[in-house]
């Protein structure tokens, strides 16, 4: 098993970028003061109010499956007192909003939380912080610590592991195993934590819940459009400098966020996510259904930029190696599908391999795992196929059109 | 009526390859030996189907419904 490491390192220091509501105002400072004076009093909710709230915008969960917020809560409520989870275990390297939320608004996300857990009756709240960003976790303490409310609160610490934030690994580490994911026969919200419903979500699904719950429906609904309300956060990494975090309207221009004249390809979605051309890029907005028309799902709103002169063989196959030696282990497909993958690819980035020997194994590790880390994987190489066939068929003439293939140390 | 298919518990899976000699309809085996289901557990099936998920030594078959 390799131990690869990952192309996009995770980030000790990023940018966050004032927006128009949740990151609005963070010069005010992260402090419960400063928050209350912005928001005011946390109001108190009945669960049909909140379940109207989340329903009204058609909230999404912002962890990449953009799964209705409403239903999970309907079913996180149809049986016992459920469990809550705030999530921000941002396992994925690439990706730094819910980081830039612990930074910046704690408050808004842990409001979201505490006026759920109210609505809900709640008595056991849990939050899950990041194993490889200290500074990050240090923030959420320090604002759990300002919370007059009587809920205790539970905190944990993720692994630092590319899977370890998924849903499933994060009721594991809950219930003090290995922070790995395993099967589940049901949805968290049916069946989590000691077979509790559990509502399980990261920090940015809970700052709009924060938002919505402080500021209502009309105002969310000022920014946006009509089918998909709100905004939405955007991790845009290039080569060479910090991560910036964007808070974006849904339905804006994914340009608007990119450098310009940049001209070069890049990826939606995070290492589990998709290629897109320099085109596709520039007329794409930032709406779900959106850009999953265009084959470049928004996942957890990851864009990454590698930037005019770099190879994106090169850069799956870097990508694809550390995502090999990311996996749990556990799971067969997996264990063996992947560094088979990564080997298979590194073979077409060299020249030496045909694609259907990659395409064979992309089709192999698909849906057979605990999790979707077999799934995300095969998506990021499939999308490489499909985006650059010019490239693929330099490399099997020996060449390469951005820059000679480094032999690998 | 909904349909039947095979679920296999990924992580609880040691490629022991039971499955495969007492379903070879559905169950094929991948170049390391773990099971890839190839179709749904129908009528005629369900007992060899049953029969797969007693024998498997993991415990890492169950028969759900879609």
């Amino acid at each position: 098993m390799n131990a690869a490491r990952s192309p996009v390192p995770v980030p000790d220091d990023i940018l966050v970028r004032p927006g128009p509501a949740l990151l609005r105002g963070i010069a005010d400072g992260p402090s419960l003061a400063a928050h209350r004076e912005r928001y005011g009093a946390l109001p108190r909710l009945s669960l049909s109010e909140l379940g109207d709230l989340v329903g009204d915008v058609g909230l999404r969960g912002r962890g990449g499956a953009a799964f209705p917020f409403a239903t999970k809560l309907a079913a996180a409520t149809a049986g016992r007192r459920p469990v809550l989870v705030v999530n921000l275990a941002e396992g994925e390297p690439a990706s730094s909003k819910d980081m830039a939320l612990a930074l910046t608004r704690p408050h808004l996300v842990l409001d979201g939380a505490y006026a759920a857990a109210a609505a809900l009756g709640s008595r056991e709240l849990h939050v899950v912080l990041p194993g490889d960003r200290p500074v990050a976790a240090e923030r959420m303490r320090a604002a759990l610590r300002e919370r007059p409310e009587r809920l205790r609160v539970q905190e944990h610490t993720a692994s630092p592991r590319f899977v370890a934030g998924q849903a499933r690994a994060v009721v594991e580490l809950l219930e003090r195993r290995p922070n790995l994911p395993v099967t589940a026969w049901q949805p968290e919200a049916v069946s989590g934590v000691r077979g509790r419903p559990t509502l399980l979500s990261n920090a940015e699904t809970w700052a709009h819940v924060g938002l919505l719950v402080l500021r209502g429906t009309a105002d969310y609904r000022r920014l946006g459009t009509t089918a998909e309300p709100g905004t939405t956060l955007l991790t845009v990494t290039t080569q060479g400098s910090v991560p910036q975090v964007h808070e974006v309207e849904l339905g804006s221009p994914l340009r608007d966020v990119l450098p310009a004249d940049d001209g070069s390809p890049g990826i939606v979605g995070g290492f589990h996510g998709s290629w897109a051309t320099a085109e596709t890029l520039s007329r794409a907005r930032v709406s779900v259904p959106g850009l999953q028309t265009l084959g470049i799902p928004l996942g957890a709103g990851v864009v990454l930029l590698p930037g005019p002169g770099s190879c994106p063989l090169q850069l799956t196959s870097r990508i694809v190696d550390h995502l090999a030696g990311q996996s749990a282990g556990r799971c067969g497909p997996c264990l063996n599908g992947l560094p088979a993958l990564a080997s298979a690819l590194q073979g077409v980035v060299f020249g030496t391999e045909s694609t259907a020997r990659v395409e064979q194994l992309c089709g192999l590790v698909v849906r057979r795992g605990a999790c979707a880390h077999p799934d995300g994987t095969s998506r990021l190489v499939r999308s490489m196929l499909l985006t650059f066939p010019d490239e693929i068929a330099a490399h099997a003439r020996g060449g390469c059109a951005a820059r000679p293939v480094e032999v690998a140390s | 009526m909904s349909a039947r298919t095979l679920r296999v518990d990924w992580p609880a899976c040691t490629a022991r390859g039971l499955c495969r000699e007492l379903l070879p309809e559905i169950v094929e085996l991948d170049p390391w030996g773990y099971p890839v289901v190839t179709g749904e557990v129908t009528e005629d099936l369900l007992a060899d189907a049953r029969a797969a998920v007693r024998a498997c030594p993991q415990l890492a078959l169950r028969i759900v419904e879609r």
